[in-house]
């Protein structure tokens, strides 16, 4: 049968593809964004399997917020990236290296 | 007292920005002082509502979602008042970089409506409502300047690291909530008192915890956005993202780690006491290398982050009524340097190297004095205030019985020392690169003026600052 | 039974998809990718009985976020070749802090969540069970300030996205609607009179 430790266990791939997705491709800026938000899908899956565990709707209405946020957060890191574009024209992060850091 | 009575002080800033934001959509670019004096009538309006609706006590509101005590009443007031300071440093500076839009003015009020949201949320929840609407803001302003390469790259690379430390401190948050059953601050620590409560996806989570937190202060390792931050922006964006959001960092770790995570102290004890050391090696170390002013405040803010640390690692009251202290002091220091570095740039040029300040005292004695008065602070040189926060950092860290910390922290304060005294000798013993005198407006020069001499009257009479943390937190 | 295959299945879908969003070589590839993720996390959410949630992940992240992503992405006209080089650089050291944080976690969730009833069966709500009404009740309640915050922050997002990508530029092709609907016959047409030929030729 299915157990909430089988969506935790999901939760708990989830994650760690999207932090290997943040390793590999350090160099585009697009692809950061979308494991960005795959991280939060997993952080989603946790909160969901945690409040049917628990029975109790908390865990919900954090993810509610959560994605709230998200969409925010996506809009305004799209808008960054237009900007970085026109400054540059390159979303390659290997060329963005006016930065020590 | 009704909840909105409570929270006053939030719907007071939420109207502000709507009236601000509608005012400037209509106002012609000549008449834009209006949206600058809507501003800081904005913070003054706040403040008096904040003082008004002062409680006594501890009291929660809104389904015990939102708090408000003395101690985050006084840090909301230190807000207004250092955002106060920002903006008047900013004005002209933005008028000859030709950034003079309500829209700066605008994106500071939401993050630091953020900060007053963190410093009263009452769960997880709102904190991390409260923490997105400052990062948000602050991404917004770092890439303000938009036809600069260099703040969109430094924008993108804040916004790329900011949000990966929210998700991996929602992922600890998820963790806290499955083995607790709640959000909710207080219930949290309820639950953690509990003899045999700490387990170990509790600690799993708590861990994914101080790494968001730790970014948020910018410790190492989790640092590297802080220098190409601060160099990459604007100046007027670098002196406010330097000052006021510390205190909204302070607010996440006292909130979240000391009073609902408090039971778990010895745990997160050793993992902070990791990265305080870190940051004080790396922070006082690598800013002796730097040349240019604002990537050395960077790493000097790295080292400050350190001895905030130490007063939370004591886990004692004094050493929370220390580290509340350091962060009050250290903001009101980063706004005066961050004010200094403004104050030489004129049109068309970047005050950015230290060789700027090269034989500051022959072209403007007093200000080469406000600025000595700032280093000396910084360093840690008594009868300056920031002597004190040091002093009573270390006091609670002794009193903990961490003695190598303690010694840890008096070593590297020493060597840190350097790089502040190197822009004194700069300012007094080498010939200037240029010579054309400062000009600046008058209430410019009085403010800052007044915020040198007080970090000297601070430090002078530290009890008077001293005794109001004491009797607000802990 | 049923119930346990499909777990599998989507979980399954939902694993490859998340791969390919990381590894795949093309930005809009890995968009639609993470497309099929969010819809495969939508389905696994209703088979735990979190219908309100799966419905808002389909209408506002693949409706709406996807969407802005992928019009940034095709307005950007990147340069795909030029991204991929380097890439199996980093592939052994993703892959090694993949393993590492996946096995740690694993290990707490499965061996050491003592006091976490993680290994129980959720049981199914009646047919009678409104996961919406039971959200929406507490929404605008209990969590009215989060919910107000929330409210402040979707305004910050729009004022933000403006001040960052706006510009007046000289030369910008922009619609009037005002001016357009303003518009009258006379203004776009000339009535011109043209004598008629007489002498045509048949």
């Amino acid at each position: 049968m299915i157990t909430i430790s089988h969506y935790l266990v999901l939760a708990a791939v989830l994650f760690s593809i999207s932090v290997a997705g943040i390793f590999i491709n350090r160099k585009n800026v697009i692809l950061l964004l979308m494991c960005i938000e795959l991280m939060l899908l997993a952080v989603n899956f946790n909160f969901i399997a945690f409040s049917r565990m628990l029975d109790d709707t908390l865990g919900q209405i954090f993810v509610f917020f959560i994605l709230t946020v998200a969409a925010a957060e996506a809009a305004i890191g799209l808008a960054i990236l237009v900007v970085l574009f026109r400054a540059r024209q390159s979303v390659n992060v290997e060329e963005l290296n006016s930065l020590k850091g | 007292m009704i909840d909105l009575q409570l929270a006053a002080a939030e719907v007071f800033m939420v109207c502000a920005i709507c009236v601000v934001l509608l005012v400037d959509v209509w106002l012609p670019d000549e008449r834009r002082l209006l949206t600058f004096r809507l501003a800081l009538l904005s913070l003054v309006g706040a403040a008096v509502c904040s003082a008004y609706y002062l409680p006594n006590g501890s009291v929660t509101a809104f389904s015990e979602s939102f708090v408000t005590d003395p101690a985050s009443a006084v840090m909301k007031i230190f807000a207004y008042l250092i955002v106060g300071l920002v903006f008047i440093y900013s004005r002209d500076f933005l008028m000859r970089a030709g950034l003079f839009k309500g829209e700066f003015f605008i994106l500071a009020l939401f993050a630091l409506l953020g900060i007053m949201v963190m410093l009263s949320a009452h769960s997880m929840l709102t904190m991390y409502l409260g923490l997105e609407l400052l990062a948000l803001s602050q991404y917004a302003l770092v890439a303000f300047d938009r036809d600069s390469p260099i703040a969109a790259e430094s924008a993108m690379k804040y916004f790329v690291l900011g949000a990966i430390a929210s998700g991996t401190l929602l992922y600890g948050i998820s963790f806290i909530y499955g083995v607790t059953g709640t959000i909710q601050l207080g219930a949290i620590a309820a639950h953690f008192s509990q003899p045999g409560a700490i387990t170990v996806p509790a600690l799993l989570g708590l861990a994914f915890i101080i790494v968001g937190v730790a970014f948020k202060f910018g410790a190492v390792p989790f640092h590297m956005w802080l220098p190409d931050v601060y160099q990459g922006s604007s100046t007027p964006v670098t002196l406010f993202i330097g000052s006021v959001p510390k205190i909204a960092a302070f607010a996440l770790a006292w909130r979240i780690l000391s009073e609902s995570l408090g039971d778990m102290h010895g745990s997160w004890q050793t993992m902070l006491a990791v990265l305080c050391v870190l940051s004080l090696v790396i922070g006082n170390i690598v800013a002796i290398a730097q040349s240019n002013i604002k990537r050395m405040l960077a790493y000097s803010t790295i080292s400050h982050v350190g001895f905030i640390f130490m007063g939370f690692i004591a886990g004692t009251e004094d050493g929370l009524q220390a580290a509340m202290f350091y962060t009050l002091v250290y903001t009101l220091m980063a706004a005066a340097a961050f004010g200094m570095v403004i104050l030489l740039s004129r049109s068309g040029f970047d005050a950015e190297n230290l060789d700027d300040f090269k034989g500051l005292n022959a072209r403007s004695p007093w200000f080469a004095f406000v600025m000595l008065m700032v280093m000396f602070s910084m360093a840690g040189v008594p009868p300056f205030v920031g002597f004190y926060a040091k002093l009573v950092v270390l006091g609670s860290v002794l009193d903990a019985g961490l003695i190598w910390l303690a010694i840890t922290g008096v070593l590297l304060a020493v060597i840190g020392a350097f790089y502040y005294l190197r822009v004194v000798w700069f300012m007094y013993f080498v010939d200037p690169v240029d010579d054309s005198p400062l000009d600046a407006a008058l209430d410019f020069r009085v403010v800052i003026s007044a915020n040198g001499l007080g970090l000297l009257a601070l430090g002078l009479f530290p009890g008077v600052l001293l005794d109001l943390c004491a009797r607000v937190i802990g | 039974m049923i119930a346990t295959l499909l777990f599998y299945a989507f979980a399954a879908v939902l694993t490859v998809a998340a791969l390919g969003v990381v590894t795949s070589k093309n930005p809009v590839h890995a968009a639609f990718f993470l497309v099929l993720a969010f819809f495969q996390s939508a389905l696994l959410w209703l088979l735990i009985d979190a219908e309100f949630l799966a419905i808002v992940l389909v209408l506002v992240y693949v409706g709406a976020v996807m969407v802005l992503f992928l019009f940034v992405v095709m307005m950007l006209d990147i340069n795909v070749e030029q991204l991929r080089q380097g890439y199996t650089r980093y592939l052994p050291l993703g892959v090694v802090v993949a393993g590492v944080v996946i096995l740690e976690i694993v290990h707490v969730i499965w061996y050491r969540s003592q006091g976490l009833p993680i290994l129980s069966v959720p049981t199914s709500h009646g047919p009678d069970y409104s996961n919406t009404k039971e959200l929406g009740a507490v929404l605008y309640t209990e969590h009215v300030f989060a919910f107000e915050i929330a409210a402040v922050l979707l305004l910050l997002a729009i004022v933000a996205a403006i001040t960052l990508t706006m510009r007046k530029r000289p030369g910008l092709k922009v619609q009037n609607i005002a001016e357009q609907v303003a518009v009258r016959s006379a203004d776009r047409i000339r009535v011109v009179k043209v004598d008629a030929v007489t002498d045509a030729k048949d």
